[in-house]
């Protein structure tokens, strides 16, 4: 083989094969909606609070008790806007402006005209405790409820102050407890704080597992339609004079590959920016922090592991279903004959999916051992990582069987291919495919 | 100093497609490869350019194998003309011939100056599947020199051509010989091999009948023909007479006949003066390849399905 001209060749197919995909109208608007979705997805929370910003709603409060040691609007403040809490941006809940009225009647008035979504009264009962009333146009609801908790919250801190505890004293008072939790089995060493954290790496997992499936089925599909689509025009044996199969199998994978990594590459990088930069954003456009920062779990190593089982995952169907393809002369014959590719990834995927649900126990020997055969380990060894279950030699091991059987994989889908391009007519058995991979052309 | 091929063998299945192919054909010369369809012409092509290997036998060029020859020196028409549908031509154009290693600048002047002759120079940044048959034929002819190979070979390069597409595709056969290029093509229609071949090659169920100069191979048979015509219009019944020769045509412009070996032409032209008429054409001419081809094989059938299935895998 002359390196330097099959290098160059491999270059030549596989920049032909990236550049007319990339440059069709289905493939530019197709990732540009993904990215745009991604990028919604990851930038949602941020989003929706800006939404709700808009929706500021003021509370008047009006006091008629002089003789209040607290001042009722912080208080009523801090409870209709907890700080940090699920309840003030993530359910949609609104946000409030608390703010002191002088004359009740006319603050009345202004609730009916919509300046104030409600209007709390507080005064001195005649048994000294105090009394609330709310005037809003909704009696009841999540504003009711928050208004009720505040009123509470304000006669506690009235109570105690009439009881002769300071505001400092009833800090104090309030002040949490230790309070532990730990695995009743001494022999579970999972974090115990870190439940989120594992749990959405699981997660994370997951959906990388699903991405590598997606990205097989689709592309390698891709790549068995278009070989096809080169013998049925006839083009092959115009290509096959200037290059090798080898060459030609290579760069077709290549280049798809290109274009898938470019597309999955966009999303994945686009949900990432989105992600960091979601406290940048919502500090830009709402002036306070909101939560940002990568999903718990996301680290890099996770993002390496995806990225070379995704790739290696890719490379070894992608070069079967090219030679697939190359032993039908019709597209409408491609489905029959990528079956098996088709049916392994869905095994391999499935076997993933119920030993992450626990429907399989991956703590099975069997399992383990599946997950090293080199056509399913793209798809069950993301899992593993996160859950704990592989150790880093059983990561080696099956990275190099991928690789070993890449190869293998290459050696005998070039010499299906081969043969496979110049057969136009009847589709041959599985023995006559064995002949070819045994003898050649 | 020849492109040699020697004793290809090659079985498909059940189909001895190939049974012992021997052929030289000489650097700078215009050969024609002359056969019905499955006779094994494409196997042969394809074997001679490496797609397929030979159960048996050798190809070599300059006295070195085929194989070890840079792709470049081949240019290849496949019989089933292909070419990237939805590609714009000149991109196309310049894509095959930078896998042979020709820089792409370069590869882009030369097509665009072949288009322009071609008469195409309009279509290069359109869609090849938007031009008609018969430009697409243009391309792809271009696609198949455009690296400049020192042989070429071409499966039924006239088939499907209107008339002055097929003298554009001469023109340029003629000076692919000038360069000192080597051509090779197959066909079966036997009067344009007639006309433009130095050598032909006529093979029959995977072996060769006959091969060489086209003269020698017109002359193999040892019959010569003769061309007559008398005042007495389409009445030949005085040549049904002469013995030992064929009728092959009764037109009523002329007749011709096929001599048996050692047949003496004189006599027919004595017959003629005798019938009474005027002899107003008598010519003595070696046979048409068409004659030569019958003879040997049989009549030429104009069956027009692909010479692909030849190669069908039997499973």
């Amino acid at each position: 083989m002359n390196v330097p001209r099959t290098l160059s060749n491999v270059g030549h197919i596989s920049r032909r094969e990236f550049s007319v995909r990339v440059r069709t109208r289905g493939f530019l608007i197709g990732t540009l909606l993904l990215i745009v979705g991604v990028a919604a997805i990851a930038l949602l929370p941020v989003i929706l609070s800006y939404i709700d910003r808009s929706e500021t709603q003021r509370v008047a409060v009006h006091v008629a008790a002089p003789d209040l040691t607290v001042d009722p609007v912080v208080t009523i403040a801090a409870i209709l806007n907890p700080i940090g809490g699920s309840g003030g941006t993530d359910d949609g809940a609104e946000e409030f402006t608390v703010e002191h009225v002088a004359d009740l009647e006319t603050a009345r008035g202004a609730v009916v005209a919509g300046t104030y979504v409600a209007l709390l009264d507080i005064t001195r009962g005649a048994d000294g405790d105090l009394d609330f009333t709310l005037y809003s146009n909704r009696t009841s609801g999540q504003l009711v409820a928050l208004a009720q908790q505040a009123a509470s919250s304000v006669a506690i801190s009235d109570r105690l102050g009439r009881l002769g505890i300071d505001p400092a004293g009833q800090a104090g008072l309030f002040e949490p407890v230790a309070f532990g939790v730990a695995w009743a089995d001494d022999e579970n060493l999972d974090p115990i704080d870190d439940e989120s954290a594992t749990v959405g790496q699981d997660i994370l997992a997951f959906g990388m597992t699903v991405l590598i499936f997606m990205i097989i089925l689709l592309y390698g599909n891709w790549i068995a339609m278009s070989v096809v689509e080169e013998k049925q025009s006839r083009v092959m044996e115009v290509v096959l004079n200037a290059a090798t199969p080898f060459e030609l199998l290579t760069g077709k994978v290549f280049g798809v590959g290109a274009v898938a990594l470019t597309q999955y590459g966009a999303i994945v990088v686009t949900g990432v920016a989105a992600l960091l930069l979601q406290g940048t954003i919502a500090n830009a456009l709402l002036g306070d922090a909101a939560a940002g920062g990568l999903p718990p779990g996301l680290d890099i190593g996770l993002l390496v592991a995806f990225g070379i089982y995704g790739l290696l995952g890719f490379l070894i169907y992608a070069v079967l279903y090219a030679a697939a393809g190359s032993l039908v002369s019709r597209q409408e014959d491609v489905n029959s004959v990528v079956m098996p590719m088709n049916l392994i990834s869905t095994l391999g995927y499935l076997v993933a999916v119920y030993s992450s649900i626990g429907l399989i126990d991956p703590r099975a020997t069997w399992v383990g051992i599946l997950a090293q055969v080199p056509f399913l380990s793209p798809f069950m060894m993301l899992g593993r990582i996160t859950a704990g279950l592989a150790t880093p030699l059983e990561v080696a091991l099956s990275i190099l069987l991928l690789v070993l059987a890449i190869l293998g994989a290459l050696w005998v889908a070039s010499r299906i291919y081969a043969a496979g391009v110049l057969l136009y007519g009847q589709r041959p058995g599985i023995r006559a495919i064995l002949r070819l991979v045994r003898s050649g052309t | 100093m020849v492109l040699s091929i020697d004793g290809l063998r090659k079985r498909f299945g059940d189909v001895q497609a190939l049974d012992g192919v021997n052929m030289r054909v000489r650097p700078g010369e215009v050969f024609g490869f002359l056969g019905a369809n499955g006779a094994g012409k494409t196997t042969t092509m394809r074997i001679v350019l490496g797609f397929l290997r030979a159960d048996e036998g050798s190809v070599t060029w300059l006295d070195r194998p085929a194989d070890v020859w840079p792709r470049r020196t081949w240019g290849y028409m496949p019989e089933e003309r292909g070419l990237y549908l939805r590609m714009p031509v000149i991109d196309q154009l310049v894509y095959f011939a930078s896998l042979y290693g020709v820089p792409r600048s370069k590869a882009r002047k030369d097509a665009l100056r072949w288009l322009t002759r071609f008469r195409i120079g309009d279509y290069a940044d359109r869609k090849a599947e938007s031009l008609s048959k018969g430009n697409q034929q243009k391309v792809q002819y271009i696609a198949t020199v455009l690296h400049d190979p020192d042989v070429l070979l071409m499966d039924e390069p006239f088939s499907g051509l209107d008339p002055v597409n097929v003298a554009l595709l001469k023109s340029a056969f003629l000076e692919m010989r000038e360069r000192g290029k080597t051509v090779v093509f197959s066909t079966h229609q036997l009067d344009q091999a007639e006309e433009l071949c130095d050598s032909v090659a006529i093979i029959d169920q995977g072996r060769i009948v006959t091969a060489g100069p086209t003269r020698d191979v017109k002359r193999s048979t040892g019959h010569q023909v003769v061309r007559v015509a008398t005042s007495n219009d389409g009445d030949i019944g005085w040549l049904r007479a002469v013995p030992n020769i064929t009728v092959t045509r009764a037109g009523r412009d002329y007749a011709e006949v096929l001599l048996d070996a050692g047949a003496d032409p004189q006599l027919v032209l004595r017959a003629a003066l005798a019938s009474g008429g005027e002899v107003l054409r008598f010519e003595v001419a070696d046979p048409s390849l068409e004659d030569v081809f019958v003879e040997r094989v049989g009549a030429l059938e104009q069956d027009e399905s692909t010479l692909a299935t030849a190669t069908e895998l039997q499973s």
